[in-house]
């Protein structure tokens, strides 16, 4: 086990990132504190400066050990298993256990660097008062450790069974968004009811890590109302997550030894080529079957983005076909909800809802789909391939963001029927709709160009990917955080001028959804992201001019 | 351009990557129909010429041009002129075969109806027909070789870069490949390859160009390229018996310069010897063994082959690199290595 530790953890803290990485959080933390440090005479007992603090402190770490934590382990056994370096590991008298026990420790090692990185920040939390080393910044630092467990575990079940460094980042990514917010949606609706349900949802909400963290910060409970108080999250999330860490690690031993690389070549069958009865529950299933033999591309389409859609798993058109589907059901599901009066929630904040559903279609998808436009091709090598052909620089390009804008537009609309019956409940909000779409529209045109152009900076798909995901999280979700802090620690002018970063706060300020109505973020969040989005496609377009350049 | 004119002609071509110089002075020219096989060491400069051919990569100085076009002036025109299949495959993951090839004729601006018949043609002509509905990231390393053969034939060029096209390939595929060579060649094809398996090139290359340290060290025919190299021939004289072996040695030592390498093997009956004496002094040393009575069933020239050929490259790269000033480390174990190679 030892040589993989060292080796994994060798390699990782030798390169620019880590260091970087490590940098990078002390400044943070050091900021933090430098920020909220009293320069006053007068000293505060009540500890609450120092809480304030430390929800800001918490918050961050979470949200940095869910974005970092995982992107190490997803990658890891599947780039053994691209670079064949896989098949001599199992070769040699290592276990797959011992292999796999390595892997995990490095990742978990490098986290506890960082996590190290952050250290000095809690300490001065906990110089301020208000705080125990056992009780507040203990406990924090246990859930943090936990929470990390729980992500590496999940990367590499997930890099155990991929095929591809960036779907193994993509899925990953997807899983842990997943577990940390999906398991707060039933305790959510179903808040007040009837053990056993009420059991039942307390325990599956503890598999996010978010509830415990909440209640080691004195914050209460997601979406808590009235008189509701939580309670016991800090060990059902120690109960949840490492059942959850245990049961991966099951999953995952079974997978890492010669089954992994005992894989037969795909036969190819055609759907053309399978029975009727085949043929036809096939038509039935996937409306555009993904084996029929095509046709030709037509001369009138850029053949660039027909490639594309062709390569991508996910972005097939049966794949693009079901997520439109699923997003207009939902979509008209919360409106119908609304609008028969079963949710007492109000239209702002089913308008609030679907504008979270949106962006977390646009923040999850975008990343994975446009995150390797440039890079896959440089990785691959198809890049020299393509630019031995007649097509010009231009043509490739546009064919790359082609084939990502069509399915973002397909989901885009997918959503709007819910809009459009909120129109038709209340006419008023006609102007608000308006201002959320052009909103939505500057957004996913701002992700798409923001992956587009890590892309084209990275000759690896799953850095590109890796960065477009942390990029996007930082400006869309990064300024919530200072939001949570809207009052104490942070003043109002202060919380507005972050927000007016967010695309995310912006089209909830366009909505009207409660907490973001009294910051004026329209039209300056407009005007901003219009800049970088034309700061990016300058970078997009010299980038691809120079790679297409002869050497 | 004329038809006595050359498809591939390069003059004084020279790449320079700050103080590296891969390619240095650069004149060679091939001709319709012919199959060159550039040969060299890893790191030699074949790639960089090739890529300069393609239009991937301009030269520091000096002109490269393909079927008459400027390889730096009109690059867009010498991507539909060329083929070229580099050393890598270029993989599109969740692709099948003949979306593959739908995508570079598509590129390349084939109509779709031509495109389907152009896709069965080459995957026939490259032994592909099977592979035509596989995923291309699925093929085993051969296969893609094909594929990319297929690939390179797609849009019908004139002229076709290979690198290291047997590579992976079994020796059933690599005779067929040959096969296709020739096949690309009498269809008028020029090729230019490279490989490092010496003897297949020397069974199907018209001219034979031998680069080290980015500089042309030979250029011809193979017959050209082994005299160039080598200014002494190797004789063989073999007799009936080892009985008078001793005599043989004797009369050729007279008519050969002082000095000369003469090697007798009475168990196989053959003395073997270096020379650079021409045609007519052979000729009278043959009249003077028979003239002697000795009993000679064989008198001739033993072939230097392709390989023979690089290695002399080689070592002579090996003393100038030595000569340059290069670690003694360093020209040991590359002098080794040339040991090995010969042994």
């Amino acid at each position: 086990m030892t040589p993989i530790i060292r080796r994994e953890l060798l390699e990782w803290m030798r390169t620019r990132k880590a260091l970087a990485l490590q940098v990078g959080l002390a400044a943070v933390c050091a900021i933090l504190i430098l920020v909220r440090w009293p320069t006053g005479g007068v000293g505060e007992l009540s500890g609450a400066r120092s809480l304030e603090v430390l929800r800001i402190f918490g918050y961050g770490a979470l949200a940095g050990i869910l974005l970092l934590a995982p992107a190490l382990p997803a990658t890891t056994l599947v780039r053994e298993k691209m670079s064949g370096t896989l098949a001599l590991l199992l070769n040699s008298p290592l276990s797959g256990q011992s292999i796999y026990f390595g892997k995990l420790l490095a990742s978990l090692g490098f986290t506890a660097i960082l996590l190290t990185m952050t250290v000095p920040a809690a300490a001065a939390c906990y110089a301020l008062g208000g705080t125990t080393i056992r009780g507040g910044v203990g406990l924090l630092y246990a859930i943090l450790c936990l929470a990390a467990l729980q992500v590496s575990t999940l990367g590499l079940l997930v890099s155990s069974r991929s095929q591809s460094t960036d779907g193994a980042l993509r899925v990953t990514y997807g899983l842990v968004l997943a577990v940390c917010v999906l398991p707060l949606a039933p305790h959510w609706l179903l808040q007040g009811s009837e053990p056993p349900l009420s059991e039942i949802v307390e325990w599956i909400r503890g598999l996010s890590p978010i509830p415990a963290v909440m209640e080691v910060l004195g914050q209460g409970d997601v979406g808590s109302r009235g008189m509701s108080i939580g309670g016991g999250a800090m060990v059902r999330y120690a109960v949840m997550a490492s059942l959850m860490s245990v049961l991966c690690a099951l999953a995952t031993f079974s997978r890492v030894n010669h089954k992994m690389l005992d894989r037969a070549r795909p036969a190819g069958i055609m759907t053309q080529d399978r029975a009727l009865g085949t043929r036809i529950m096939r038509r039935m299933l996937f409306l555009v079957d993904p084996q029929r033999r095509s046709r030709g591309i037509s001369r009138f389409v850029n053949p660039v983005m027909v490639k594309e859609f062709r390569t991508r798993r996910f972005g097939r058109a049966h794949w693009i076909l079901r997520l439109v589907a699923l997003c207009a059901i939902l979509s008209l599901a919360l409106s119908y909800l609304s609008a028969t009066g079963a949710l007492g929630w109000g239209l702002e904040a089913i308008g609030g809802a679907l504008v979270l559903l949106q962006i977390s279609l646009l923040i999850l998808f975008v990343p994975s789909l446009a995150g390797g436009l440039i890079s896959t091709e440089r990785e691959s090598g198809g890049w020299r391939l393509l630019l031995m052909t007649p097509l010009s620089a231009g043509a490739i390009l546009r064919g790359k963001l082609m084939s990502v804008v069509w399915p973002l537009i397909l989901l885009l609309c997918a959503t709007l029927p819910g809009y459009i019956v909120m129109m038709h409940l209340k006419p008023t909000l006609e102007v608000q709709v308006y201002r959320v779409v052009a909103t939505l529209v500057l957004t996913a045109t701002f992700a798409v160009l923001v992956s587009a152009a890590a892309s084209s900076l990275f000759r690896s798909t799953a850095a590109a990917t890796t960065t477009s995901y942390s990029a996007l999280l930082a400006i869309c979700l990064g300024p919530l955080l200072i939001w949570l802090g809207r009052g104490a620690p942070f003043g109002h002018r202060a919380v507005e001028t972050i927000l007016t970063v967010s695309p995310v706060a912006a089209a909830l300020h366009a909505s009207d959804t409660p907490g973001f109505t009294d910051y004026a973020l329209l039209p300056a969040n407009w005007w901003l992201i219009a800049a970088a989005c034309l700061a990016l496609l300058t970078l997009l377009v010299v980038r691809t001019w120079q790679l297409s350049r002869p050497d | 351009m004329a038809s006595g004119d050359p498809v591939v002609a390069t003059k004084d071509l020279t790449k320079k990557y700050g103080k590296l110089v891969a390619l240095d002075r650069l004149t060679m020219a091939v001709e319709r129909g012919q199959i060159l096989g550039f040969i060299g060491p890893n790191g030699a400069g074949k790639t960089t010429a090739i890529k300069i051919l393609v239009g991937l990569a301009r030269p520091t100085s000096g002109s490269a041009q393909v079927a008459g076009t400027d390889c730096v002036a009109d690059p867009r025109k010498i991507r539909r002129l060329v083929g070229y299949m580099p050393d890598i495959f270029g993989v599109y993951d969740n692709m099948r075969v003949s979306e593959y090839l739908d995508f570079f004729g598509a590129a390349f601006g084939i109509r779709r109806r031509e495109r389907v018949q152009r896709i069965d043609q080459v995957l026939e002509t490259a032994g592909a027909s099977n592979f035509k509905d596989l995923y291309v990231e699925a093929l085993s390393h051969g296969m893609k070789q094909r594929v990319a053969i297929a690939r390179t034939l797609l849009h019908d060029p004139a002229v076709i870069f290979m690198d290291e096209p047997t590579n992976g390939l079994d020796p059933q595929a690599r005779i067929e490949m040959r096969q296709l060579l020739l096949d690309l060649a009498r269809r008028g094809k020029t090729l230019i390859v490279t490989s490092h398996v010496l003897p297949e090139l020397s069974h199907v290359c018209d001219r034979v160009a031998i680069i080290t340290r980015g500089k042309l060290r030979a250029f011809g025919t193979q017959e050209e390229v082994t005299r160039q190299l080598s200014p002494l021939r190797e004789m063989e004289v073999l007799l009936t018996g080892s009985d008078r072996i001793a005599q043989v040695v004797e009369v050729v030592r007279k008519h050969l310069e002082s000095g000369a390498s003469i090697q007798s093997s009475p168990a196989e009956a053959v003395v073997r010897f270096r020379t650079a004496r021409r045609e007519e002094e052979l000729a009278k040393l043959l009249a003077a063994l028979i003239a002697s009575g000795l009993d000679v069933t064989q008198f001739r020239e033993v072939q230097t082959d392709l390989e023979e050929a690089f290695l002399t490259v080689a070592r002579s790269d090996d003393n100038g690199a030595a000569e340059m000033g290069l670690s003694k480390t360093h020209g040991k174990s590359k002098a080794l290595i040339s040991e090995e190679i010969k042994s």
